[in-house]
């Protein structure tokens, strides 16, 4: 009588076991990874349309931050400028440049610049940029050393968990409001903490943790 | 320590209060229907689809989930941001700007600021600055935003039905100036609505002296023109009443529901309301008597009521102005006398109003209501002249002498052939026009009709042949225009937003008719200010203007007026009795709706969803009648056991004309009427629109606009499905509401505490107080909470439509009504007390209470609904899974819960019965899932419900999704607004706290739409706010107040101000007569609030 299994069925339960194994660790990594907080976006670095570099711009030639981004202190929104804010400067300034061909097409047809959105938050959380800046939070805190970057990368996490280590002990992030677009300023700790300390008390910060800050 | 929930006490002897007759039968499918968590149907799928569908779809769509996380899931979309290329003036992306502007209505207009997101229009406020404003707007005026954005309205000029450009329908209006002016304008008419606009009186002014041989009709469906015709006949010249309630002590009503039928309700509810509102026992208030048909608003709020036929009116004022002619040493007429004998069985009634009203010489007030004839309203002056009231609670403004000519004569001149052109602006009179004119069809004898409209509906589809013209009318919000309020003061109209579809103004066309020079709308306002401003710097005033939203002294100035008596005596002689209806001869009465006005608000899903503040009836109008005529005409309402509101449907005879409509008992309506709601039953209009209700408009004649005698009610045929949220969260008469009689105030001042249940068995409350920890944080600086004074809440439900635009809160249909799903976070209870063919009716606003104690939070498995150290019972959606538990516990039953997707539901899906499976089903040509897969933002919505509704969505709101619980948030965007903007003022500076002294503490929508200011909302840690000086009187009490829930909403009870000579004078309400009943104590015996003996015990203990 032949067999009903061939002889290689044997190894079956084996790969079977295996495989099992092998798709539970990967589901239960995958939902560990992407499932939770940790799962954002740092390192993203998408090409932008036009090569804007923040390190010639904010570092070489000590823009303020604001030049450009000058609803930040107004609005929830910190604005990506105008071409027209661009060619106040580029109409003088390598006016010419190929690299900026796009700038001038938009300053001159009014068609938007299409830029990549690197920093996003989900749309049921509210982030508001004015109170955070005006209240001694630096660009630098969320966006990290944005001024020495060539292309923009999403350099913190920007979870709930990142927003509320902040809100819970704002002494250590605080610093003086004119202090706030300097973002090579190093503060060593010490003095961040007394200092902190003293802006928390001075200024009755209370850096909400209520559901309510954010979300409504 | 475990506690033990205090019993709920339960009525012995009948309940309390009742919200329906069913509740008053006490039935006991209503006990089965009220002891449930959520109504029937609300929670179960009930419908067509089988488990099997069900199935089916899950695993599709588990297919499908499972093909996404491969396709898409793994990477985030890349997304773009498009700046400006150039950033316009004065503009900051993300930081709303606001304009002030104006709604004009019939002859008035509300004055507004809008509020404007990235350029679209996205909520609409009052303007508080305007002299004769308190920032007041009613439900239209909130609702009037939705509009704009209806994907339904015209889009496109036409010519003969066909579309044509823009320029073609333009320039044929240029080549009609010019035939005009060759003319004469013989065989032009117009026929517009009425409007108080200068811009538009000047156009005319011009038209009519270029075209001398034109004519100018106004037809308004619902007009109150009335007002106007009498004084001028009862003063012998031009003149408007303006009534100031706010002067009066004593007001008497005829008819006239400043509530929410008349005009204007916003100003004359906050003039009621002011001498409502009393601090302390000894302050004094008003007396509001009222005799009318239907229960309304005005009839609801009324210290005397008085039930009569609408034709009877005239007969109690003929008996009143009689009785104050004698009583004011003067002798009534032999007519005035033999008119009021009709009305002989409430002889004592009369008279003692009228020396109430006597003893209040020249402090107050007797009006009658649009709908009476013109012989009520010479009788009311005839009676404020006797009393002294002209020019303490009554005005005259001049009025421009119209030269029009009414709709039945326009159609005489149709009929003879003598119209050539017929410009037809605004209105839709082939579906509002009498009856008996039979518009669509009278409409073709002019050769050639244009018609400016803002739908293509009913008047539309008359206005298709190849010489008619229909060009789309803009919105308000689009437009260039202008207007006067009703104290005269002129106000802008200005657009926030280009024409969306290129639409045209009314001043526009007329300009262009006239063939003047100056046809842009924005340069006719401004000329016609030239001529209003008397600033020196006229560019100066004009930026004034539009910045404040109103002229600066530009009301009309009151003038003397003389009495003449002949001409109203002439005007009371000519009128005559009218026979008593009987139930065979019903009185039909026909009246503006509460929701959608005489029709023009019928393409509005907001309105169409707010239940009629006394009805309660979504979505449609009934037929309503009194509970004793329906028994005379043997008509049984009854329900099945899931308050399936089953009704008659009847036809109704009226010479020779009928209608037919579900019929639905009224309490407190007079004996042997019908009411009849105008504006539903459109064949030709929107998706929300379609199927709504009868159409009442077919029973009005020329003759008998208002109402009408003789009907006959058919026996019904068969029964109907009404859709009503009258039943709906049931308080199983507890001491809800509490209210009390002037007298009985003064006498016992703390009533309201003296409810007050017996404590629970423990100090302790049932649910933990997260804030007892909270407050031990330093740095909290704010405790929220709100007080409502339902002494001066009239119930005119502005708040729900303002609360619904702020929130973003979607419309779910007749049939998710009807399954008892509604979404509105704020609603308003009305409840009846005493017997039903005369009760007393009272109304509650009733939305999230925040709790401090709040039972909603300890259920919750997944802390989605939580306390904030403000005092928020705050709601967090991207936690809630919807276990629906928190609506469960929550005592008040505030909580609403998405059962759908409802904000991505199409419009045409809204009439049910139910949604259709996505697997078969294919909307613009395509298969929903496959579309829905494709862009689950946008759901199933097609391409232009999508583009335009989403662009009235609050962006500082979450838009909610399926599956998710929400409720009243005390508006915590506004709060967090307010607070980070202080942040921002404060910098490096500890100046960061809200205060009322700079005006600084946000309004919630619900407290910036109310007319009557009965909503206060502020910082109740601050012994100074307005909050808290409410919180400290003694009306103050909680509902529910046993449970120690300790609501940060607490209610002002209302106190009633009834005539004790009176022959219907009570001494107690009906509701505090029960209470005595059941509770076998009336609330004077108890001074303070009653404590339980274990509570003193272990007080004692300590």
């Amino acid at each position: 009588m032949s067999d009903i299994f061939p002889k290689r069925t044997n190894k079956l339960p084996g790969l079977v076991i295996a495989g099992a194994l092998l798709v539970g660790t990967s589901v239960t990594a995958g939902v560990w990874y992407y499932f939770t907080p940790k799962y954002t976006r740092v390192g993203y670095q998408p090409k932008q349309p036009v090569a804007f570099s923040h390190a010639i711009h904010a570092d070489q030639l000590g823009m303020d931050c604001r030049y450009c981004h000058n609803g930040v202190e107004k609005s929830w929104y910190s604005n990506i400028p105008s071409a027209g804010t661009c060619m106040n400067c580029h109409n003088q300034v390598l006016k010419d440049d190929p690299k900026l061909a796009l700038v001038r097409e938009s300053a001159a047809t009014g068609k938007a610049i299409p830029w990549v959105q690197i920093h996003k938050t989900p749309d049921y959380v509210y982030f508001n940029h004015s109170v955070h800046v005006t209240r001694g939070v630096s660009c630098v805190k969320c966006h990290g050393e944005i001024n020495k970057m060539d292309e923009v990368r999403h350099a913190k996490p920007l979870s709930m968990g990142f927003c509320l280590d902040c809100h819970r002990n704002p002494e250590s992030q605080i610093r003086d409001p004119k202090d706030v677009y300097n973002l090579s300023l190093e503060i060593n700790p010490e003095v961040q903490e007394k200092m902190g300390k003293q802006f928390v008390h001075d200024w009755k910060v209370n850096s909400s943790q209520n559901c309510s800050a954010c979300h409504r | 320590m475990k506690t033990i929930p205090p019993l709920c006490p339960e009525p012995e002897t009948g309940p309390k209060y009742w919200r329906s007759l069913e509740q008053l039968a006490d039935t006991p499918e209503f006990r089965a229907w009220a002891e449930r968590e959520f109504p029937a149907g609300a929670s179960e799928l009930k419908d067509g689809a089988t488990r099997r569908d069900f199935v089916k779809i899950m695993s599709a769509s588990f297919l499908l989930a499972g093909l996404g996380a491969f396709g898409t899931g793994c990477r985030r979309p890349e997304e773009k941001i498009y700046p400006f290329s150039k950033l316009p003036e004065g503009y900051t992306h993300g930081v709303a700007q606001y304009f002030a502007t104006s709604m004009p209505n019939r002859g008035s207009a509300i004055p507004l600021v809008v509020k404007s997101h990235e350029g679209r229009p996205t909520k609409i406020e009052g303007n508080a600055q305007h002299p004769d404003s308190n920032g007041a707007t009613d439900t239209f005026a909130q609702a009037s935003i939705l509009n704009l954005y209806d994907p339904d309205r015209a889009q496109r000029f036409t010519r003969g039905g066909n579309t044509v450009a823009r320029e073609t329908a333009l320039d044929f209006l240029a080549q009609s100036a010019g035939k005009f002016a060759e003319n004469n304008g013989q065989g032009l008419r117009f026929l517009a609505e009425r409007s108080s606009s200068p811009s538009r009186a000047r156009l005319q002014a011009m038209l009519r002296q270029k075209y001398s041989q034109c004519q100018w009709a106004v037809y308004e469906p619902v007009t109150f023109d009335h007002h106007r015709e009498a004084s001028t006949l009862a003063f012998n010249q031009s003149v408007t009443p303006y009534y100031k309630l706010d002067q009066a002590n004593v007001i008497v009503s005829l008819d006239f529901d400043f509530a929410g039928g008349e005009e204007d309700s916003t100003r004359l509810i906050r003039g009621w309301a002011a001498k409502r509102k009393i601090a302390k026992p000894t302050d004094s208030m008003n007396r509001l008597y009222a005799v009318e048909t239907l229960m309304t608003l005005t009839g609801a709020n009324a210290d005397h009521r008085l039930r009569v036929a609408p034709s009877q009116v005239l007969a109690v004022a003929a008996r009143l102005g009689a009785e104050i002619e004698t009583l004011t040493g003067g002798s009534p007429g032999n007519k005035l006398v033999e008119l009021g004998t009709a009305v002989k069985q409430h002889e004592k009634w009369i008279t003692e109003c009228a020396k109430d009203l006597v003893a209040n010489k020249g402090k107050c007030l007797v009006v009658a209501g649009h709908r009476q004839p013109l012989a009520a309203h010479v009788i009311a002056h005839k009676i404020n002249v006797a009393l002294g009231n002209l020019g303490s609670t009554v005005l005259f403004h001049q009025a421009p002498k119209a030269y029009e000519i009414s709709i039945a004569e326009l159609a005489q001149d149709l009929k003879d052939g003598k119209v050539e052109t017929l410009v037809i602006l605004g209105g839709n009179p082939a579906y509002n026009a009498p009856a008996d004119l039979d518009w669509a069809k009278l409409q073709g004898g002019a050769k050639s009709v244009i018609r400016l409209g803002y739908f293509e509906d009913e008047t539309f589809q008359a206005t298709k042949r190849a010489n008619d013209w229909h060009l789309q009318q803009a919105h308000y919000l689009e437009s260039w225009g202008d207007a006067r309020t009703s104290d005269g003061t002129v106000v802008p109209v200005q657009p926030l937003i280009e024409p969306l579809f290129g639409g045209v103004t009314e001043i526009e066309v007329l300009a262009r008719l006239a063939g003047l020079d100056t046809i842009k709308p924005h340069d006719i306002v401004r000329a016609t200010f030239r001529t209003l401003s008397t600033a020196d710097d006229f560019e100066a005033s004009w930026k004034q203007f539009l910045h404040d939203g109103f002229l600066a002294n530009s009301a009309h100035k009151s003038i003397a007026v003389n009495f003449n008596a002949e001409a109203a005596n002439k005007a009371i002689e000519d009128t005559a009795t009218a026979p008593a209806a009987t139930k065979d001869k019903l009185e039909i009465i026909f009246h503006r709706d509460y929701s959608v006005d005489d029709g023009r608000y019928n393409n509005n899903g907001w309105l169409q969803e707010l239940p009629d503040p006394i009805s309660k009836m979504v979505w449609e109008n009934v037929i309503s009648i009194s509970p004793q005529t329906a028994q005379d005409l043997n008509l049984v309402i009854k329900d099945n056991e899931d308050m399936n509101l089953q009704v008659p449907w009847v036809k109704i005879d009226l010479n020779g004309r009928s209608v037919e409509g579900p019929v639905w008992l009224s309490p407190g309506q007079a004996d042997n009427t019908l009411g009849m709601a105008l504006g539903y039953g459109r064949k030709e209009t929107g998706r929300i629109g379609r199927n709504s209700g009868f159409d009442a408009y077919r029973l009005r004649t020329v003759a008998a606009p208002n109402f009408a005698s003789g009907a006959k009610l058919n026996p019904p045929a068969r029964t109907y499905q009404l859709s009503c949220t009258q039943n709906h969260w049931s308080m199983e008469g507890r001491p809800i509401i509490r209210e009390a009689n002037l007298q009985e105030y003064r006498d016992n001042p703390n009533f309201a505490k003296g409810m007050n249940m017996p404590e629970p068995p423990s100090n302790q409350p049932l649910y933990p107080n997260p804030l007892d920890e909270l407050r031990k944080k330093p740095n909290v600086m704010h405790q929220w909470g709100m007080s409502i004074d339902l002494g001066s809440c009239v119930g005119c439900s502005a708040c729900m439509v303002a609360c619904q635009s702020e929130n973003n809160i979607p419309i779910v249909g007749k049939e998710q009504v009807y399954r008892n799903r509604e979404m509105h976070w704020i609603r308003i209870d009305r409840y009846f007390t005493g017997e039903k063919t005369d009760p007393q009716m009272i109304n509650q606003p009733m939305m999230c209470l925040h709790c401090e104690s709040a039972p909603c939070e300890s259920v919750c498995p997944v802390n989605a609904t939580v306390h904030d150290e403000e005092g928020l019972n705050v709601m967090v959606y991207n936690r809630c899974v919807g276990t629906r538990y928190c609506s469960n516990n929550c005592p008040y039953k505030v909580r609403r819960f998405n059962f759908f997707d409802y904000n991505r539901r199409p419009l045409d899906q809204l009439a049910g019965p139910f949604y259709p499976t996505p697997l078969t089903h294919t909307t613009d040509g395509k298969l929903d899932l496959l579309r829905w897969f494709k862009d689950p933002d946008r759901g199933n919505k097609p391409t232009d419900e999508w583009d335009l509704l989403k662009l009235v969505k609050n962006p500082e709101v979450t838009v909610r999704m399926r599956g998710v619980m929400e409720k009243c948030t005390y508006c915590v965007q506004r709060i967090e607004g307010a607070k980070i903007t202080q942040k921002v003022k404060a910098g490096a500076s500890g100046e960061v706290r809200l205060t009322e002294t700079a005006h600084t503490i946000p309004k919630t929508a619900c407290q910036q739409a109310c007319p009557a200011e009965a909503i206060v909302f502020g910082d109740v840690s601050d012994p100074e706010s307005a909050v808290s000086k409410l919180k400290s009187q003694q009306r103050n009490y909680t509902v529910l107040d046993f449970l120690a829930t300790k609501p940060r909403t607490t209610y002002l009870a209302r106190i009633r101000n009834p005539n004790p000579l009176m022959p219907d004078f009570k001494e107690f309400p009906f509701s505090s007569q029960e209470y005595t009943a059941k509770n076998g104590h009336h609330p004077a015996d108890h001074g303070a609030p009653a404590a339980h003996p274990a509570t003193e015990a272990k007080k004692g203990a300590h």
